[in-house]
């Protein structure tokens, strides 16, 4: 966690656009631009915290094979902007 | 034809045919994303014209080199990270609670059936399995992934270099597994109203979000699509064995295959197996997606490796890219460019713990392989290769000849498994789980056989179809049909009556016509409604004819 601070560049901003799939107008590049390296700036603040290890030393945290009640189709469906039967509905996306 | 005209006739003809259909191929299909970027530079020239030799003398300094990452569904009841059944249902978003659907709160919790299954395939293929092994959180933004991530691991899988034997055309063969690893798999997408580009929409089920997936990646170890589909067949089998796998299971075998083909140059002389890292890196690979059994990776992989060599034939560079298998037209096309590696951001799932297993494993027992059994039905019931291979390729299969072979002759019990039982279920469609409960007839079938109370042919050809046709048991029909072996006195009043009946033939077998005789026998077979037995009959009419 002792690297170099990171900076942003309008290139990077635009590739993690991509990646998250969100179209970006070039003014809004910029924006993004100095507002990643202001979120950066704020995240290496975390540098300042001394390494410590895990609290406890857990391992193996597992259930049995067993089945257990799953929600209702339609209060699964209940927080979707948009369903179409029984199925979340959302834009084209390729 | 001896060897080596065998070899220019090879040469001459088979390899251009299959790269010219494969062209043609490409440019039939209007909406492949190549066929724009071919030029067609040649017309089609007929199979034997002196052109094709230099083409393929070119083709001969080529390798193909394949390396595999094979999705596995493992066959548990709950989903790897929450209690939902994987069971398939008719209705989408059945199976679903808030861990599958990635809800704001919801924690997940590894399923004990899932980890038990990787461990046996690890054992399987004896790889290492690590002291401990964790959880990654590969990120991508795609519908499929509720949480904008997929819980799977990175750097530290629960299995390590193993190796799986395979058998290629009668030569054992030794594939490296780099390793496998845990994963869950994503929900399923259907674009609606058109192809993935054209959709109007999409339509999200997240009832398979979550199933567990084992994820094996091969070394660069095949030379050849035929390859391919003897590794994948195998795999299936040993996982079919361990118990884990179900391969009826729509999406059960998921294919990812890397190919590249490189010159033969490149290839270590001493070691064939052995390519160099700088070799490999220098060709261009493709990534071929959406292969979905063995069959299919072995189709799609010839289809890939000849519109690579035709590329390189022709001067032009192999791309980098992803591709995708089309089954329905035969093809791969192009797909978009996806993430790279260093864009999945992973990091370490901090809600799940790290996994310590390895004291576990001795606990975890795994059956007999299909390899090993089919090498101990060789030697302890004296089977050749091929019906000791075909013998073991379910353990359902080989459990019953076992149980067959236990109580009656090996051999018989071997033709009555391997030739008539499996020849009339494949004929019909069927798998042996499916009449799992009948067996026991198929047995009292082969019993009445061992005592010589039907004649092997009515027992394959009436009564063992009429079993799976109809239901009934093997005693029914024997009486029904009157199958059982006609007494001797019976016989001799047919043949009687054969001789009585039929003096032409009698006169002309007199006059040294041999092959009257078998007329005769039919005569006979067919008083004796088929019970006779041809060859007691033959020496019964010859019998008769001396005196």
């Amino acid at each position: 966690m002792s690297e170099s601070p990171e900076t942003a560049d309008p290139e990077e901003v635009r590739h993690v656009a991509q990646l998250a799939r969100v179209g970006l107008a070039d003014d809004e590049v910029d924006q993004f631009t100095r507002q990643f390296a202001d979120i950066l700036e704020y995240f290496e603040t975390l540098d300042e915290v001394p390494e410590v290890d895990r609290e406890a030393d857990l391992a193996n945290v597992m259930r049995p094979d067993v089945e257990r009640d799953s929600l209702e189709s339609e209060e699964a469906l209940r927080n979707a902007a948009d369903t179409e039967d029984g199925y979340f509905k959302g834009p084209n996306v390729s | 034809m001896n060897v080596i005209a065998l070899q220019l006739a090879n040469q001459r003809t088979a390899r251009p045919v299959l790269a010219l259909e494969c062209e043609r191929d490409v440019h039939r299909s209007e909406s492949d994303p190549t066929r724009n970027s071919v030029p067609l530079r040649f017309t089609l020239p007929a199979p034997n014209q002196g052109a094709m030799t230099a083409q393929t003398v070119q083709q001969g300094d080529l390798v193909t080199v394949v390396g595999l990452e094979v999705h596995v569904q493992l066959e548990t009841d709950t989903k790897i990270f929450c209690g939902c059944s994987t069971e398939q249902t008719d209705e989408p978003n059945e199976n679903v609670c808030p861990v599958c659907l990635g809800l704001p709160g919801a924690l997940p919790v590894l399923n004990e059936g899932a980890v038990e299954a990787a461990v046996k395939i690890g054992k399987a293929i004896d790889a290492d399995i690590p002291e401990e092994t964790r959880f990654h959180r590969k990120n991508y933004y795609y519908p499929d992934l509720p949480k904008n991530f997929q819980i799977t691991q990175y750097d530290e899988p629960i299995c390590a270099d193993g190796e799986l034997e395979v058998s290629v055309e009668g030569t054992r063969r030794s594939v490296t597994i780099e390793r496998a690893h845990l994963e869950e798999d994503p929900g399923s997408l259907q674009h609606v109203g058109g192809g993935i580009d054209t959709a109007d929409y999409t339509l999200v089920d997240y009832n398979r979000a979550g199933t567990p997936l084992m994820e094996i990646v091969t070394a660069p170890d095949f030379r050849s699509p035929d390859e391919v589909r003897a590794f994948l067949a195998e795999l299936e089998e040993v996982l079919e064995y361990l118990g884990i796998f179900d391969a009826e299971r729509d999406g059960s075998l998921r294919i990812d295959a890397n190919l590249s083909i490189i010159p033969e140059a490149e290839i270590d002389g001493d070691n064939a197996d052995e390519i160099s890292a700088d070799a490999l890196e220098a060709a261009n690979r493709t990534e071929v997606k959406n292969i979905s059994s063995h069959k299919g990776a072995q189709k799609a992989l010839a289809y890939e490796e000849t519109r690579q060599k035709n590329a390189i034939q022709r001067g032009r560079a192999v791309e980098q890219e992803t591709r995708h298998w089309d089954e329905a037209r035969g093809i791969t096309v192009s797909m978009r460019s996806k993430e790279e590696e260093k864009d999945y951001r992973y990091f370490e799932e901090a809600d799940l713990p790290p996994l310590r297993v390895s004291d576990w494993k001795e606990e975890i027992a795994i059956p007999e392989l299909p390899s090993a059994r089919r090498e101990r039905f060789g030697d302890e019931y004296g089977l050749d290769e091929e019906a000791a291979s075909k013998l073991t390729s379910t353990k359902q299969v080989a459990d019953f000849y076992e149980d067959v072979a236990g109580e009656f002759d090996p051999d018989l019990a071997a033709t009555w498994v391997a030739d008539n039982l499996l020849g009339e279920l494949n004929y019909r469609d069927i798998e042996i789980t499916e009449i799992e409960g009948r067996l026991e007839e198929v047995k009292r079938l082969v019993a009445l056989v061992d005592e010589d109370e039907i004649t092997a042919k009515n027992a394959r050809e009436t009564v063992l179809r009429s079993m799976l046709d109809d239901g009934r048991t093997p005693d029914e029909v024997v009486a029904e049909e009157g199958l059982g072996k006609t007494s001797g006195d019976e016989v001799r009043q047919a043949v009687v009556e054969a001789i009585d009946e039929n003096q032409g033939a009698v006169e002309d077998y007199e006059s040294g016509d041999d092959g009257a005789i078998n007329f005769l026998v039919g005569q006979v077979m067919q008083k004796t409604g088929g019970s006779a037995d041809p060859s007691d009959v033959n020496q019964l009419l010859r019998a008769e004819l001396e005196d």
